[in-house]
Protein backbone atom coordinates (compact mmCIF):
# COMPACT_ATOMS: atom_id res chain seq x y z
CA UNK A 1 0.00 0.00 0.00
CA UNK A 2 0.79 3.74 -0.51
CA UNK A 3 2.24 6.15 1.63
CA UNK A 4 0.29 9.13 2.83
CA UNK A 5 2.11 12.25 3.31
CA UNK A 6 1.62 15.79 4.61
CA UNK A 7 3.07 17.83 1.93
CA UNK A 8 1.53 21.32 2.79
CA UNK A 9 -0.64 23.13 5.91
CA UNK A 10 -1.91 26.42 6.58
CA UNK A 11 -4.48 28.10 8.59
CA UNK A 12 -6.23 31.82 8.58
CA UNK A 13 -5.91 33.81 11.88
CA UNK A 14 -8.24 32.29 14.12
CA UNK A 15 -10.07 33.99 17.10
CA UNK A 16 -13.52 36.73 17.17
CA UNK A 17 -13.19 37.03 13.11
CA UNK A 18 -14.64 39.94 10.54
CA UNK A 19 -15.85 37.24 7.75
CA UNK A 20 -17.45 34.76 6.94
CA UNK A 21 -17.29 30.94 6.57
CA UNK A 22 -16.56 30.83 3.05
CA UNK A 23 -14.01 33.40 3.73
CA UNK A 24 -12.19 31.75 6.52
CA UNK A 25 -12.01 28.50 4.02
CA UNK A 26 -10.30 31.29 1.45
CA UNK A 27 -7.92 32.53 4.46
CA UNK A 28 -6.86 28.89 5.01
CA UNK A 29 -6.15 27.47 1.22
CA UNK A 30 -4.74 30.47 0.52
CA UNK A 31 -2.30 30.01 3.52
CA UNK A 32 -1.81 26.28 2.82
CA UNK A 33 -0.71 26.95 -0.70
CA UNK A 34 1.59 29.23 0.03
CA UNK A 35 3.20 27.25 2.63
CA UNK A 36 4.35 24.89 -0.33
CA UNK A 37 4.56 26.83 -3.64
CA UNK A 38 5.31 23.81 -5.51
CA UNK A 39 2.18 22.68 -5.18
CA UNK A 40 -1.03 24.26 -6.86
CA UNK A 41 -4.56 24.30 -7.17
CA UNK A 42 -4.32 22.13 -10.47
CA UNK A 43 -2.28 19.28 -8.77
CA UNK A 44 -5.09 18.40 -6.25
CA UNK A 45 -7.66 16.17 -7.71
CA UNK A 46 -10.02 15.63 -4.29
CA UNK A 47 -11.40 17.68 -1.50
CA UNK A 48 -12.92 16.99 1.94
CA UNK A 49 -14.17 20.35 3.94
CA UNK A 50 -14.56 19.42 7.88
CA UNK A 51 -17.29 21.49 8.86
CA UNK A 52 -20.04 20.84 11.86
CA UNK A 53 -22.06 23.93 11.94
CA UNK A 54 -22.55 25.29 8.23
CA UNK A 55 -26.18 24.90 8.37
CA UNK A 56 -26.93 26.23 11.87
CA UNK A 57 -24.43 28.76 11.12
CA UNK A 58 -24.05 29.52 8.01
CA UNK A 59 -27.10 28.47 6.37
CA UNK A 60 -24.83 26.35 4.00
CA UNK A 61 -25.28 22.78 3.25
CA UNK A 62 -23.32 20.97 -0.12
CA UNK A 63 -20.28 22.93 1.24
CA UNK A 64 -17.85 20.97 -0.78
CA UNK A 65 -18.03 21.87 -4.15
CA UNK A 66 -18.08 25.65 -3.15
CA UNK A 67 -15.14 25.57 -1.17
CA UNK A 68 -13.47 23.82 -3.96
CA UNK A 69 -14.66 26.35 -6.59
CA UNK A 70 -13.30 29.44 -4.48
CA UNK A 71 -9.50 27.64 -4.56
CA UNK A 72 -9.84 27.29 -7.60
CA UNK A 73 -9.48 23.61 -7.22
CA UNK A 74 -11.29 21.10 -9.83
CA UNK A 75 -11.48 17.90 -8.16
CA UNK A 76 -12.06 14.12 -9.72
CA UNK A 77 -12.00 11.30 -7.03
CA UNK A 78 -13.99 12.98 -3.79
CA UNK A 79 -15.24 16.37 -2.93
CA UNK A 80 -17.48 15.79 0.27
CA UNK A 81 -17.75 17.32 3.36
CA UNK A 82 -17.26 15.04 6.81
CA UNK A 83 -18.81 15.70 10.04
CA UNK A 84 -17.83 14.95 13.55
CA UNK A 85 -18.19 17.32 15.40
CA UNK A 86 -15.15 18.72 17.36
CA UNK A 87 -13.47 15.63 15.18
CA UNK A 88 -14.15 16.64 12.33
CA UNK A 89 -11.01 17.55 10.76
CA UNK A 90 -9.02 14.59 11.88
CA UNK A 91 -12.16 12.36 10.61
CA UNK A 92 -11.28 13.88 7.09
CA UNK A 93 -7.40 13.12 7.64
CA UNK A 94 -8.38 9.69 8.37
CA UNK A 95 -10.67 9.53 5.10
CA UNK A 96 -7.92 11.37 3.05
CA UNK A 97 -5.22 8.69 4.02
CA UNK A 98 -7.10 6.05 3.54
CA UNK A 99 -8.15 7.15 -0.32
CA UNK A 100 -4.90 8.13 -1.15
CA UNK A 101 -3.46 4.52 0.29
CA UNK A 102 -5.89 2.57 -1.97
CA UNK A 103 -5.23 4.27 -4.77
CA UNK A 104 -8.74 5.92 -5.56
CA UNK A 105 -7.03 9.34 -5.52
CA UNK A 106 -3.90 11.22 -5.36
CA UNK A 107 -3.66 14.59 -3.97
CA UNK A 108 -6.19 15.79 -1.68
CA UNK A 109 -7.02 19.06 0.09
CA UNK A 110 -8.21 18.59 3.60
CA UNK A 111 -9.64 21.53 5.06
CA UNK A 112 -11.68 22.54 7.45
CA UNK A 113 -13.09 25.01 10.20
CA UNK A 114 -16.24 26.57 11.19
CA UNK A 115 -17.80 30.66 11.49
CA UNK A 116 -19.46 30.11 15.01
CA UNK A 117 -19.51 33.87 15.92
CA UNK A 118 -22.75 34.59 14.24
CA UNK A 119 -24.17 38.01 14.43
CA UNK A 120 -26.25 37.27 17.94
CA UNK A 121 -23.92 35.53 20.01
CA UNK A 122 -26.70 33.82 22.02
CA UNK A 123 -26.59 31.51 19.06
CA UNK A 124 -24.00 29.84 19.28
CA UNK A 125 -24.64 28.23 22.65
CA UNK A 126 -28.33 27.48 21.61
CA UNK A 127 -27.27 25.77 18.63
CA UNK A 128 -25.09 23.11 20.69
CA UNK A 129 -28.08 21.67 22.19
CA UNK A 130 -27.95 19.42 18.99
CA UNK A 131 -24.23 18.51 19.64
CA UNK A 132 -25.09 15.75 22.24
CA UNK A 133 -28.39 13.54 21.85
CA UNK A 134 -30.80 16.30 21.48
CA UNK A 135 -34.06 14.88 22.89
CA UNK A 136 -32.48 13.25 25.99
CA UNK A 137 -29.49 15.17 27.13
CA UNK A 138 -29.79 18.66 25.25
CA UNK A 139 -33.19 19.40 26.27
CA UNK A 140 -31.32 19.09 29.76
CA UNK A 141 -29.56 22.06 28.59
CA UNK A 142 -26.14 20.16 28.25
CA UNK A 143 -24.92 21.11 25.02
CA UNK A 144 -21.34 22.48 25.05
CA UNK A 145 -19.99 20.54 27.68
CA UNK A 146 -18.54 22.88 30.45
CA UNK A 147 -21.28 21.29 33.00
CA UNK A 148 -20.23 17.71 32.33
CA UNK A 149 -16.53 17.91 32.33
CA UNK A 150 -17.02 19.47 35.52
CA UNK A 151 -18.32 16.40 37.14
CA UNK A 152 -15.60 14.31 35.18
CA UNK A 153 -12.86 16.38 37.39
CA UNK A 154 -15.05 16.30 40.40
CA UNK A 155 -14.86 12.49 40.47
CA UNK A 156 -11.06 12.22 39.14
CA UNK A 157 -10.29 14.65 42.08
CA UNK A 158 -12.53 12.22 44.70
CA UNK A 159 -10.85 9.53 43.09
CA UNK A 160 -7.09 10.24 42.25
CA UNK A 161 -6.98 13.90 44.46
CA UNK A 162 -6.15 15.72 41.28
CA UNK A 163 -6.24 19.46 42.35
CA UNK A 164 -7.49 23.10 40.63
CA UNK A 165 -3.32 23.48 40.82
CA UNK A 166 -2.41 21.10 38.20
CA UNK A 167 -5.47 22.01 35.70
CA UNK A 168 -4.08 25.72 36.18
CA UNK A 169 -0.57 24.39 35.53
CA UNK A 170 -2.23 22.82 31.93
CA UNK A 171 -3.45 26.29 31.37
CA UNK A 172 -0.34 28.00 32.28
CA UNK A 173 1.57 25.97 30.09
CA UNK A 174 -0.63 26.07 26.97
CA UNK A 175 -1.35 29.55 27.22
CA UNK A 176 2.77 30.04 27.44
CA UNK A 177 3.03 27.51 23.83
CA UNK A 178 0.16 29.99 22.14
CA UNK A 179 2.59 32.26 22.00
CA UNK A 180 4.01 29.54 19.14
CA UNK A 181 1.22 29.65 17.01
CA UNK A 182 1.33 33.14 15.04
CA UNK A 183 -2.41 32.63 14.23
CA UNK A 184 -4.37 31.37 17.18
CA UNK A 185 -6.74 33.17 19.54
CA UNK A 186 -4.95 33.74 22.47
CA UNK A 187 -1.03 34.71 22.54
CA UNK A 188 -0.26 35.61 26.04
CA UNK A 189 1.14 34.50 28.66
CA UNK A 190 -1.40 34.28 31.98
CA UNK A 191 0.61 33.03 35.87
CA UNK A 192 -1.07 30.21 37.70
CA UNK A 193 -2.50 32.63 40.41
CA UNK A 194 -4.31 34.78 37.59
CA UNK A 195 -5.81 30.88 36.11
CA UNK A 196 -6.33 30.24 39.94
CA UNK A 197 -8.21 33.34 40.85
CA UNK A 198 -10.29 33.24 37.53
CA UNK A 199 -14.65 33.32 37.44
CA UNK A 200 -16.23 29.97 37.51
CA UNK A 201 -17.44 29.02 34.24
CA UNK A 202 -18.67 25.33 35.58
CA UNK A 203 -16.81 25.47 39.27
CA UNK A 204 -14.60 24.55 39.66
CA UNK A 205 -13.62 25.03 36.52
CA UNK A 206 -12.87 28.29 35.84
CA UNK A 207 -12.19 30.85 32.97
CA UNK A 208 -8.80 29.34 31.93
CA UNK A 209 -9.77 25.97 32.14
CA UNK A 210 -12.03 25.82 29.06
CA UNK A 211 -11.29 26.71 25.48
CA UNK A 212 -12.91 29.47 24.05
CA UNK A 213 -15.46 30.27 20.76
CA UNK A 214 -13.82 30.49 17.58
CA UNK A 215 -13.60 31.41 14.01
CA UNK A 216 -11.39 29.83 12.08
CA UNK A 217 -10.26 27.25 9.41
CA UNK A 218 -7.13 25.26 8.36
CA UNK A 219 -6.13 23.11 5.43
CA UNK A 220 -3.31 20.55 5.21
CA UNK A 221 -2.73 18.90 1.84
CA UNK A 222 -2.01 15.14 1.45
CA UNK A 223 -0.51 13.00 -1.07
CA UNK A 224 1.20 9.53 -2.13
CA UNK A 225 4.97 9.04 -0.93
CA UNK A 226 6.32 8.91 -4.07
CA UNK A 227 4.23 12.29 -5.71
CA UNK A 228 5.34 13.66 -2.28
CA UNK A 229 9.10 13.46 -3.44
CA UNK A 230 8.40 15.98 -6.60
CA UNK A 231 6.98 18.11 -4.21
CA UNK A 232 9.37 18.68 -1.62
CA UNK A 233 13.13 17.81 -0.79
CA UNK A 234 12.10 18.35 3.69
CA UNK A 235 11.81 14.64 5.27
CA UNK A 236 8.67 12.94 4.71
CA UNK A 237 5.84 13.23 7.03
CA UNK A 238 3.11 10.27 6.58
CA UNK A 239 -0.09 8.69 8.41
CA UNK A 240 1.32 5.53 10.35
CA UNK A 241 -1.55 5.02 12.55
CA UNK A 242 -5.44 5.62 13.25
CA UNK A 243 -8.00 5.07 14.60
CA UNK A 244 -11.30 6.14 15.95
CA UNK A 245 -13.68 4.75 18.58
CA UNK A 246 -16.89 5.65 20.34
CA UNK A 247 -18.64 5.17 23.69
CA UNK A 248 -22.57 5.72 24.31
CA UNK A 249 -23.37 8.70 22.53
CA UNK A 250 -26.14 9.08 25.76
CA UNK A 251 -24.91 10.65 28.88
CA UNK A 252 -26.70 8.16 31.04
CA UNK A 253 -25.18 5.22 29.64
CA UNK A 254 -21.58 6.20 30.57
CA UNK A 255 -20.02 3.58 32.53
CA UNK A 256 -16.89 5.01 33.55
CA UNK A 257 -16.27 9.00 33.71
CA UNK A 258 -12.73 8.97 34.40
CA UNK A 259 -10.94 6.33 32.52
CA UNK A 260 -11.89 7.06 28.77
CA UNK A 261 -11.88 3.25 27.22
CA UNK A 262 -12.86 4.49 23.87
CA UNK A 263 -9.70 6.56 24.07
CA UNK A 264 -7.75 3.55 25.28
CA UNK A 265 -9.25 1.23 22.51
CA UNK A 266 -8.44 3.75 19.58
CA UNK A 267 -4.81 4.55 21.26
CA UNK A 268 -4.32 1.03 21.31
CA UNK A 269 -5.47 0.27 17.90
CA UNK A 270 -3.24 3.33 15.89
CA UNK A 271 0.01 2.29 18.34
CA UNK A 272 -0.31 -0.77 16.85
CA UNK A 273 -0.79 0.27 13.65
CA UNK A 274 2.25 2.47 13.85
CA UNK A 275 4.18 0.05 15.38
CA UNK A 276 5.01 2.01 18.44
CA UNK A 277 4.45 2.39 22.30
CA UNK A 278 3.32 5.54 23.66
CA UNK A 279 6.84 5.74 24.87
CA UNK A 280 7.99 6.80 21.05
CA UNK A 281 5.46 9.46 20.83
CA UNK A 282 7.79 12.98 20.93
CA UNK A 283 5.45 15.55 20.15
CA UNK A 284 1.45 15.01 20.48
CA UNK A 285 -1.08 17.66 20.27
CA UNK A 286 -4.55 15.91 22.46
CA UNK A 287 -7.84 17.04 22.86
CA UNK A 288 -7.54 20.45 25.51
CA UNK A 289 -11.09 21.55 25.17
CA UNK A 290 -10.89 21.41 29.06
CA UNK A 291 -7.63 21.17 31.10
CA UNK A 292 -9.12 18.24 32.85
CA UNK A 293 -9.40 16.59 29.32
CA UNK A 294 -5.50 16.88 28.88
CA UNK A 295 -4.89 15.50 32.37
CA UNK A 296 -7.25 12.06 31.15
CA UNK A 297 -5.49 11.86 27.72
CA UNK A 298 -2.33 11.95 29.23
CA UNK A 299 -3.55 8.75 31.21
CA UNK A 300 -5.59 6.88 28.70
CA UNK A 301 -2.67 7.65 25.94
CA UNK A 302 -0.46 5.59 28.07
CA UNK A 303 1.94 8.67 28.56
CA UNK A 304 1.39 8.16 32.69
CA UNK A 305 -0.02 5.82 34.88
CA UNK A 306 -3.87 6.03 35.49
CA UNK A 307 -4.19 9.14 37.84
CA UNK A 308 -1.17 10.85 37.91
CA UNK A 309 -2.11 13.00 35.25
CA UNK A 310 -2.39 16.01 37.57
CA UNK A 311 0.86 15.12 38.73
CA UNK A 312 2.39 14.52 35.28
CA UNK A 313 1.54 18.32 34.52
CA UNK A 314 3.05 19.79 37.81
CA UNK A 315 6.14 17.85 37.23
CA UNK A 316 6.32 20.24 33.80
CA UNK A 317 6.64 16.30 32.20
CA UNK A 318 4.30 17.54 29.66
CA UNK A 319 5.84 20.94 28.69
CA UNK A 320 9.03 21.22 26.48
CA UNK A 321 11.93 18.96 27.94
CA UNK A 322 9.37 16.56 29.51
CA UNK A 323 9.15 12.73 29.04
CA UNK A 324 6.43 13.80 25.84
CA UNK A 325 5.63 17.68 24.99
CA UNK A 326 1.91 17.94 24.64
CA UNK A 327 0.31 21.12 22.54
CA UNK A 328 3.12 22.46 21.98
CA UNK A 329 1.26 25.30 19.47
CA UNK A 330 -1.08 25.98 22.59
CA UNK A 331 -3.98 23.89 21.73
CA UNK A 332 -7.59 24.51 22.25
CA UNK A 333 -6.68 26.34 25.05
CA UNK A 334 -4.93 29.55 23.21
CA UNK A 335 -5.22 28.78 19.54
CA UNK A 336 -9.00 28.31 20.17
CA UNK A 337 -11.67 25.80 18.72
CA UNK A 338 -12.81 25.90 15.45
CA UNK A 339 -14.11 22.16 15.48
CA UNK A 340 -13.55 21.23 11.97
CA UNK A 341 -10.56 23.44 12.01
CA UNK A 342 -9.19 21.72 15.10
CA UNK A 343 -7.61 18.24 13.96
CA UNK A 344 -6.27 20.02 10.85
CA UNK A 345 -4.56 22.83 12.85
CA UNK A 346 -3.07 19.73 15.44
CA UNK A 347 -1.81 18.22 12.01
CA UNK A 348 -0.15 20.96 11.06
CA UNK A 349 2.16 21.76 14.30
CA UNK A 350 3.07 18.11 14.39
CA UNK A 351 4.16 17.71 10.48
CA UNK A 352 6.13 21.02 11.45
CA UNK A 353 7.59 19.50 14.26
CA UNK A 354 8.55 16.60 12.68
CA UNK A 355 9.88 18.30 9.92
CA UNK A 356 11.99 20.47 12.08
CA UNK A 357 10.36 23.43 10.79
CA UNK A 358 8.45 24.74 14.30
CA UNK A 359 8.72 27.42 15.85
CA UNK A 360 9.26 26.15 19.11
CA UNK A 361 11.17 22.88 18.17
CA UNK A 362 10.89 18.95 20.27
CA UNK A 363 14.61 18.51 19.80
CA UNK A 364 14.39 15.56 16.92
CA UNK A 365 11.03 14.85 16.73
CA UNK A 366 10.31 11.74 14.99
CA UNK A 367 6.62 10.12 16.08
CA UNK A 368 3.81 12.46 16.39
CA UNK A 369 0.53 11.91 17.78
CA UNK A 370 -2.90 14.21 17.71
CA UNK A 371 -6.37 13.56 19.69
CA UNK A 372 -9.55 14.42 19.40
CA UNK A 373 -12.51 13.72 21.25
CA UNK A 374 -16.02 14.89 20.36
CA UNK A 375 -19.25 15.20 21.90
CA UNK A 376 -19.92 14.64 25.68
CA UNK A 377 -16.62 12.77 25.45
CA UNK A 378 -18.04 10.26 22.54
CA UNK A 379 -16.15 9.78 19.75
CA UNK A 380 -11.89 9.42 20.07
CA UNK A 381 -9.77 10.10 17.13
CA UNK A 382 -6.24 9.17 16.99
CA UNK A 383 -3.83 9.99 14.22
CA UNK A 384 0.26 9.27 14.64
CA UNK A 385 2.37 10.65 12.04
CA UNK A 386 6.08 9.67 11.71
CA UNK A 387 9.32 11.17 9.52
CA UNK A 388 11.89 8.74 8.08
CA UNK B 1 -35.49 49.59 7.55
CA UNK B 2 -38.65 47.54 8.88
CA UNK B 3 -38.21 44.09 6.59
CA UNK B 4 -39.79 40.69 7.53
CA UNK B 5 -36.82 39.66 10.31
CA UNK B 6 -37.41 43.24 12.12
CA UNK B 7 -38.39 41.42 15.25
CA UNK B 8 -37.38 37.96 13.94
CA UNK B 9 -34.08 36.86 14.31
CA UNK B 10 -33.80 34.05 11.46
CA UNK B 11 -33.05 30.67 13.08
CA UNK B 12 -34.67 28.76 15.26
CA UNK B 13 -33.84 25.33 16.98
CA UNK B 14 -36.23 23.61 19.44
CA UNK B 15 -35.05 22.95 22.39
CA UNK B 16 -37.09 19.64 23.23
CA UNK B 17 -37.98 16.64 21.81
CA UNK B 18 -40.85 15.69 18.46
CA UNK B 19 -43.84 14.17 20.73
CA UNK B 20 -47.39 13.48 19.90
CA UNK B 21 -48.10 9.97 18.43
CA UNK B 22 -48.35 11.05 14.82
CA UNK B 23 -45.11 12.11 14.97
CA UNK B 24 -43.04 9.64 16.88
CA UNK B 25 -42.94 5.71 17.81
CA UNK B 26 -41.94 6.42 21.23
CA UNK B 27 -44.89 8.68 22.32
CA UNK B 28 -45.78 6.40 25.25
CA UNK B 29 -42.56 7.99 27.36
CA UNK B 30 -44.50 11.28 26.86
CA UNK B 31 -47.66 10.20 27.88
CA UNK B 32 -46.44 8.06 30.88
CA UNK B 33 -44.03 11.72 31.63
CA UNK B 34 -47.41 13.31 32.18
CA UNK B 35 -48.58 10.42 34.90
CA UNK B 36 -45.24 11.66 36.86
CA UNK B 37 -43.77 8.03 34.91
CA UNK B 38 -40.11 7.79 34.29
CA UNK B 39 -39.82 5.00 31.52
CA UNK B 40 -38.27 3.12 29.40
CA UNK B 41 -37.80 0.05 27.26
CA UNK B 42 -36.98 -3.27 27.59
CA UNK B 43 -36.41 -6.31 24.98
CA UNK B 44 -39.21 -8.57 26.35
CA UNK B 45 -36.52 -11.46 23.86
CA UNK B 46 -33.37 -10.70 25.44
CA UNK B 47 -34.31 -8.46 28.57
CA UNK B 48 -31.86 -6.14 27.87
CA UNK B 49 -33.07 -2.45 28.91
CA UNK B 50 -32.16 0.43 26.84
CA UNK B 51 -32.21 4.21 27.42
CA UNK B 52 -33.51 6.47 26.18
CA UNK B 53 -36.10 4.47 25.11
CA UNK B 54 -35.77 2.52 21.03
CA UNK B 55 -38.09 0.86 18.77
CA UNK B 56 -35.37 -1.94 18.24
CA UNK B 57 -33.41 -3.32 20.52
CA UNK B 58 -29.84 -2.64 20.15
CA UNK B 59 -27.99 -6.03 21.78
CA UNK B 60 -30.55 -8.49 19.36
CA UNK B 61 -32.65 -5.76 17.20
CA UNK B 62 -35.98 -7.37 18.26
CA UNK B 63 -38.86 -4.75 17.95
CA UNK B 64 -40.31 -6.56 20.65
CA UNK B 65 -40.33 -4.47 23.58
CA UNK B 66 -42.36 -3.25 26.43
CA UNK B 67 -42.52 -0.27 28.54
CA UNK B 68 -40.74 -0.46 32.35
CA UNK B 69 -40.73 2.18 35.22
CA UNK B 70 -37.20 3.87 36.21
CA UNK B 71 -36.96 5.40 39.55
CA UNK B 72 -38.01 8.92 39.67
CA UNK B 73 -36.04 9.50 43.14
CA UNK B 74 -32.67 9.80 43.34
CA UNK B 75 -29.58 10.96 44.73
CA UNK B 76 -27.26 13.68 43.95
CA UNK B 77 -23.61 12.69 43.68
CA UNK B 78 -21.95 15.64 42.06
CA UNK B 79 -22.70 19.10 40.60
CA UNK B 80 -22.27 22.33 39.01
CA UNK B 81 -24.03 25.67 37.93
CA UNK B 82 -23.14 26.68 33.94
CA UNK B 83 -22.26 30.28 34.48
CA UNK B 84 -21.29 31.32 31.27
CA UNK B 85 -23.03 30.21 27.93
CA UNK B 86 -26.60 29.44 29.26
CA UNK B 87 -28.57 28.17 26.05
CA UNK B 88 -31.64 30.64 25.37
CA UNK B 89 -34.80 28.99 26.79
CA UNK B 90 -33.40 27.67 29.63
CA UNK B 91 -33.61 29.47 33.31
CA UNK B 92 -30.98 30.74 35.77
CA UNK B 93 -29.30 29.33 37.46
CA UNK B 94 -28.62 26.39 34.91
CA UNK B 95 -27.77 23.71 37.71
CA UNK B 96 -26.85 19.63 36.55
CA UNK B 97 -26.34 17.12 38.41
CA UNK B 98 -25.20 13.77 38.38
CA UNK B 99 -28.00 11.69 40.06
CA UNK B 100 -28.16 7.93 41.22
CA UNK B 101 -31.25 6.75 40.45
CA UNK B 102 -30.77 2.95 41.11
CA UNK B 103 -27.87 0.80 40.99
CA UNK B 104 -27.63 0.33 37.29
CA UNK B 105 -29.33 3.94 36.53
CA UNK B 106 -27.23 7.19 36.88
CA UNK B 107 -28.85 10.18 34.63
CA UNK B 108 -27.25 13.84 34.40
CA UNK B 109 -30.06 16.25 34.25
CA UNK B 110 -31.12 19.67 35.33
CA UNK B 111 -32.56 20.60 38.74
CA UNK B 112 -35.56 22.85 39.04
CA UNK B 113 -36.55 24.82 41.87
CA UNK B 114 -34.21 26.12 43.48
CA UNK B 115 -32.70 29.84 43.84
CA UNK B 116 -29.08 29.42 43.88
CA UNK B 117 -25.89 26.97 43.85
CA UNK B 118 -26.01 26.98 47.24
CA UNK B 119 -28.75 25.19 48.15
CA UNK B 120 -27.93 21.99 46.94
CA UNK B 121 -25.47 19.29 47.79
CA UNK B 122 -23.59 15.91 47.26
CA UNK B 123 -26.02 13.25 48.92
CA UNK B 124 -29.57 15.34 48.32
CA UNK B 125 -32.48 13.64 47.71
CA UNK B 126 -34.43 14.42 44.25
CA UNK B 127 -37.67 13.37 42.87
CA UNK B 128 -38.42 13.80 38.96
CA UNK B 129 -40.20 16.91 38.07
CA UNK B 130 -42.32 17.09 34.97
CA UNK B 131 -43.49 20.28 33.57
CA UNK B 132 -45.32 22.09 29.94
CA UNK B 133 -42.81 22.95 27.28
CA UNK B 134 -44.25 24.66 24.09
CA UNK B 135 -46.49 22.65 21.99
CA UNK B 136 -45.47 21.88 18.62
CA UNK B 137 -47.59 23.68 15.93
CA UNK B 138 -47.92 20.44 13.10
CA UNK B 139 -49.44 20.19 9.95
CA UNK B 140 -50.77 16.57 9.60
CA UNK B 141 -52.46 16.29 6.63
CA UNK B 142 -55.08 18.93 6.10
CA UNK B 143 -55.10 19.42 10.03
CA UNK B 144 -53.21 22.11 11.75
CA UNK B 145 -53.05 21.04 15.14
CA UNK B 146 -51.27 21.91 18.50
CA UNK B 147 -49.16 18.99 19.85
CA UNK B 148 -48.80 19.34 23.46
CA UNK B 149 -45.37 18.45 25.37
CA UNK B 150 -43.77 17.88 28.58
CA UNK B 151 -40.32 17.43 30.01
CA UNK B 152 -39.27 16.43 32.82
CA UNK B 153 -35.95 17.80 35.42
CA UNK B 154 -35.51 16.59 38.68
CA UNK B 155 -36.29 19.02 42.22
CA UNK B 156 -34.98 18.67 45.99
CA UNK B 157 -37.14 16.06 47.91
CA UNK B 158 -37.67 17.24 50.95
ZN1 LIG C 1 -33.02 -7.77 22.76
Amino acid sequence: MRDACVVAGGQSKWGYRDATLIELFQEAGKACFEDNPHIKPADIDGILVASACSERLSRQTHLAPMVAEYLGIKTSSVCARVELLCGSGSSAIILAAGMIKSGLSDTIMVIGGEKLFTPQRWETFYSQLGSVDHDWDGAQGLGLPPSLLSIVFQRHAALYGTTEEQLAAISVKNRRNGLNNTKGQFRKEITLQEAMSAKPVAAPLKLYDCCPITDGAAAVILTSGEAAKDFTDKPLVKIIGTAQATESNSISNRGNWTTWNALKTAASRAYSMAGITADDVDVAQTHDCFTISEVIEYEDLGFCEKGEGGIFAEKGLSDFGGKVAVNTDGGLLSCGHPFGGTGIRQAIEIAKQLKGDAVHQVENARYGLTHNFSGAVVAHTILIYGRD
Amino acid sequence: MENQFSNLYSVILDTYPIEGKQLTKIWRFFEYLKEGRLTTTKCIKCGKVSYPPRIICPECLSEKLEWIDLPTKGTVEYFTELKAGVPVGFEKPLIHAYIKLSDSFDILSKIVGIKSVDDIHRGDKVKLKVFDVPPIPAEIGRDKINIDRVYFAFELDN
